[in-house]
């Protein structure tokens, strides 16, 4: 049986960087088959698939597809090959509907030569009504939720008859729903025939999906096992070398101290909408705990965080600092003139500037520190930056674009940029969105020692198992409002089954306060 | 980690000013074998073209000369450009510069100095008015820069015209111009027998202060921040409709400064055209820099050499000028589409 896809002994540096990413890596992909693609943020993994799909060239090595070398490689010739690739971000054109970013290349056209808008609206309808994908072939992708556009890019492929498909970290942004969904539609795929490699840090996706695991450390290749004879601690073992598991611990916190963050009967409407954005929302955030607001995607999280942003002004309500109004109906959210901490969920359009060095993003925040208002030597900047990336871990170097960092490095300097600006309050929206085992428990930490310092964490994640292992305090979110809310006392005995039903909307709460 | 810091910079660094040198190489062939085609004396013509401008002082003095409006129009370009703004109506600007210096120093005749300062400032305040305008309509309703600067620099082409060829006209002259601002508001002369003159260091200095000031300054910071990524300057508390307005006013009134100098240092009137060209050209000037002010001075200098070798060729010998026509629009061409790539990979890296 000749392998889907053989790798041999890749290598790759960045030049820019000199960053050995890859180093003498051998890779096999059988017929039909799913394989996970573990490894720690910075692996290497990103640049492994992007030398297959053809992005970028590896400086040795050698590639064979279906057992024919795969010498010139580009995402033409892998498109010809039948080869996939949904990125880890996004490559959708915003402007455009879904129709049209699902058939961009591949347009039916009317007999005249022009686009054949409905023939094409169709195609791409059938096709999310086959994988029961939330979306609407109308809407723009700019509207669209994180998870929705992950969506889109899988539809794009699934267009294209692809045989090989690579799916960089697709469930990084689901919600749990969205996630078996995927799931069932790649167990499709591989009845099909189609060989699948899928990126992801969820240990527990790696054991329920893949038929083998590879992992990665630091460019190399260090073992591919059978899925059914590892168990989820041996991938981690793997993943992180002798580096334990880091467990979070959570000492709850009496309080009783005036709120630092309060949101007041805030209101979103929207006419073409036929229900409120957000309906009604009040909720308070108090000095040293975590208040966590749970979702599905496309239920109100992402307007939340628009409208603590100042990008969408409310029809009523308020939003206050301690005493200061930072939104109301008459002015939106001045949350960030305020300079209050925020992780934003886009890290990269929002969070950071990719084209940007790393130093002038972690100073972006600080602006008035490192320029009161002129500063002639950029060694401060310097230095304040390496002190950053070595305080937390990360592998870049200062003058480097942000852009030439993995993913998950990106977001460790957004969040180390807002973290070291703290006060008495934090908002973090999907604050370990793509990130490995290991920097998922750091970042935890993190936000557990703010709130055991006596920060206020206003923590937005449609991550379940994050909530539930960092709040103190919940609201559930659904269809725009608050289906259910838990106080400290109901948290500790909390499950992921009790959940559910407020999640889906099956459920809702009648009870006051919090 | 150092190390290999440096070791990239430079890497960098070599690299662009390889892209930069290759492009340039491309066009000087171009150039030469369009000579080889259109001339019956082509190594005549070369000769004149390549070695005409440095043939005396006074050739080398007035290229460096017609380089300094270019450049200090290309400094406003490039902040405008990095703040993610666009100002196309350099044309109209420095022609309306041009004329508002010389109409005050009509007016207020033998006031030396001060009248120079004046003159300046009202040309700044009129070219900074104009592109503000377009700042402010998009910042308002969001009307695109790109059109409303070109299309008010086409109306105020035609009103300077009119203020050129009537109210102001000079019936002593068969130019259609001004009559010649009075001596006292002369530049200074650096290189005589040419007409090189003190605008040099203006341009100089306009060169330094807006390299401090984006890379040293809070507002030139958050400035370069709202062109790389606007949706992420507001997120960092960034008030972007400044930055929408402020980089237009500052380019507007440096076309304006430098259709001034280009009056008080080197025509002393305003003749009916005279500019024409130079907005443009200083587009160029600032796209060959890659909107960086550091890399302006040298852009320019290579920019106003190609004229005046064209010009030298078309005295000397048997090509027209169009032939500098045909290099800028091979560079022009080159830089552009490497910028639209450079643009295209920062979107999809990572
Ligand atoms: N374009 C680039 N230029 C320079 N260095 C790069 C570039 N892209 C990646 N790197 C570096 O190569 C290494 C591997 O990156 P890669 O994106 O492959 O990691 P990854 O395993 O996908 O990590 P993550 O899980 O965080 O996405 C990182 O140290 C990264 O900083
Ligand atoms: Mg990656």
């Amino acid at each position: 049986m000749t392998a889907a896809v053989r790798m041999k002994s890749i290598t790759k540096i960045y030049p820019e960087t000199q960053k050995r990413a890859n180093d003498q890596v051998d890779f096999t992909l059988l017929p039909a088959e799913i394989l996970s693609l573990a490894g720690e943020n910075g692996a290497g993994k990103s640049t492994l698939m992007k030398i297959l799909y053809g992005l970028i060239s590896c400086d040795s090595g050698e590639i064979l597809v279906h057992g024919q070398p795969f010498a010139h490689p580009s995402p033409i010739e892998a498109g010809k090959r039948g080869i996939g690739m949904v990125h880890q971000h996004f490559m959708l054109v915003e402007e455009f509907t879904v129709t049209e970013n699902v058939v961009l290349g591949e347009e039916s056209t009317a007999p005249t030569g022009l686009l054949d808008r409905r023939q094409n609206r169709q195609r791409v309808a059938a096709l999310i009504e086959k994988h029961h994908f939330s979306l609407s072939p109308d809407d723009r992708v700019m509207s669209l939720s994180v998870g929705q556009k992950q969506q889109v890019e899988i539809l794009k492929m699934l267009m294209r008859d692809v045989n090989i498909l690579i799916l960089d970290e697709p469930t990084s942004v689901l919600t749990q729903l969205e996630i078996d969904s995927l799931f069932t539609t790649l167990r499709k795929l591989q009845s099909h025939g189609v060989s699948i490699i899928l990126i992801t840090h969820k240990l527990h996706e790696i054991k329920n999906i893949s038929d083998r695991v590879a992992v990665m450390r630091e460019g190399r290749m260090v073992g591919v096992y059978e899925t059914a004879e590892v168990s989820e601690e041996d991938i981690a073992r793997a993943m992180m070398g002798d580096e334990g598991l880091s467990v979070v611990r959570k000492e709850r916190r009496q309080l009783n101290l005036d709120p630092v963050l309060s949101v007041a009967h805030l209101s979103l409407i929207r006419h073409n909408q036929d229900h409120p954005l957000l309906d009604d929302i009040s909720f308070t955030v108090h000095p040293g705990e975590i208040l966590g607001c749970a979702a599905i995607s496309g239920n109100g999280l992402g307007q939340l965080e628009s409208v603590l942003l100042g990008n969408l002004p409310v029809s009523s309500g308020e939003i206050l600092y301690h005493d200061e109004v930072l939104t109301s109906v008459h002015h939106t959210a001045t949350t960030r003139k305020r300079g209050i901490p925020f992780v934003p969920s886009d890290r990269l359009f929002t969070g950071c500037s990719l084209s940007a060095k790393v130093s002038d993003n972690v100073i972006a925040t600080s602006r008035k520190r490192f320029f009161p208002p002129f500063n002639v030597s950029r060694k401060e900047i310097e230095s304040y930056t390496s002190h950053l990336i070595e305080t937390y871990g990360i592998s870049a170097t200062p003058s480097a674009p942000i852009g030439t960092l993995s993913g998950g490095g990106i977001q460790k300097v957004i969040l180390a940029r807002e973290i070291e600006r703290i006060r008495d309050l934090i908002i973090c929206c999907e604050p370990t969105w793509g990130l490995d085992v290991n920097s998922t428990a750091f970042i935890h930490r993190q936000i557990v020692q703010l709130r055991n310092d006596g920060v206020g964490v206003l923590l937005i994640s449609s991550n379940i198992d994050e909530i539930l292992a960092l709040a103190d305090r919940l609201l559930v979110f659904s269809r725009g409002s608050v289906s259910a809310r838990f106080s400290a006392s109901q948290m500790a005995s909390l499950t992921k089954e009790e959940l559910s039903p407020f999640l889906l909307g099956k459920k809702r709460m009648e009870v006051e306060g919090a | 980690m150092r190390k290999i810091e440096r070791f990239s910079v430079l890497e960098y660094f070599v690299r662009s000013l390889f892209g930069i040198l290759a492009i340039v190489l491309l066009s000087v062939i171009m150039l030469i074998a369009a000579i080889f085609l259109l001339s019956d004396q082509p190594l005549t013509s070369i000769a004149s073209f390549f070695a005409g401008p440095f043939s005396s002082l006074y050739a080398i003095g007035n290229m460096i000369d017609h380089a300094v409006p270019l450049a200090i129009g290309a400094v406003g370009i490039a902040l405008a450009m990095r703040s993610g703004n666009m100002n196309i109506g350099g044309e109209g600007q420095v022609y309306a510069g041009a004329l508002v210096t010389t109409i005050v120093a009509l007016a207020l005749p033998g006031w030396g100095l001060t009248g120079i300062l004046v003159a300046l400032a009202a040309s700044m305040l009129v070219s900074g008015s104009v592109a503000t305008l377009s700042g402010w309509l998009r910042e308002r309703w969001n009307v695109s820069d790109l059109i409303t600067t070109f299309l008010l620099s086409n109306i105020i082409i035609l009103v300077v015209d009119y203020m050129v060829a009537y109210p102001f006209v000079d019936p002593q002259t068969n130019l259609i111009s001004t009559r010649f601002v009075d001596p006292s508001y002369h530049l200074l002369i650096i290189l005589p027998p040419s007409q090189l003159n003190i605008a040099l260091c203006i341009a100089l200095v306009c060169v330094l202060v807006a390299h401090l000031f984006l890379y040293r300054s809070r507002t030139g910071f958050e400035l370069r921040m709202v062109g790389d990524n606007e949706e992420f300057a507001r997120y960092a508390g960034v008030d972007h409709r400044l930055y929408r307005i402020l980089p237009m006013t500052l380019s507007g009134a440096l076309y304006g400064l430098g259709g001034a100098l280009a009056i008080l240092g080197t025509y002393h009137a305003t003749i009916k055209g005279f500019s024409a060209g130079m907005g443009w050209n200083a587009l160029l000037v600032a796209l060959i820099a890659r909107f960086k002010p550091a890399a302006i001075i040298p852009a320019a200098l290579f920019f106003a050499y190609i004229d005046a070798g064209a010009r030298s060729a078309m005295f000397y010998s048997d090509v027209t000028y169009e032939i500098a026509y045909i290099v800028q629009a091979v560079i022009f061409f080159l830089i552009s589409s490497s910028i639209l790539q450079r643009i295209a990979l920062g979107r999809r890296r990572v």
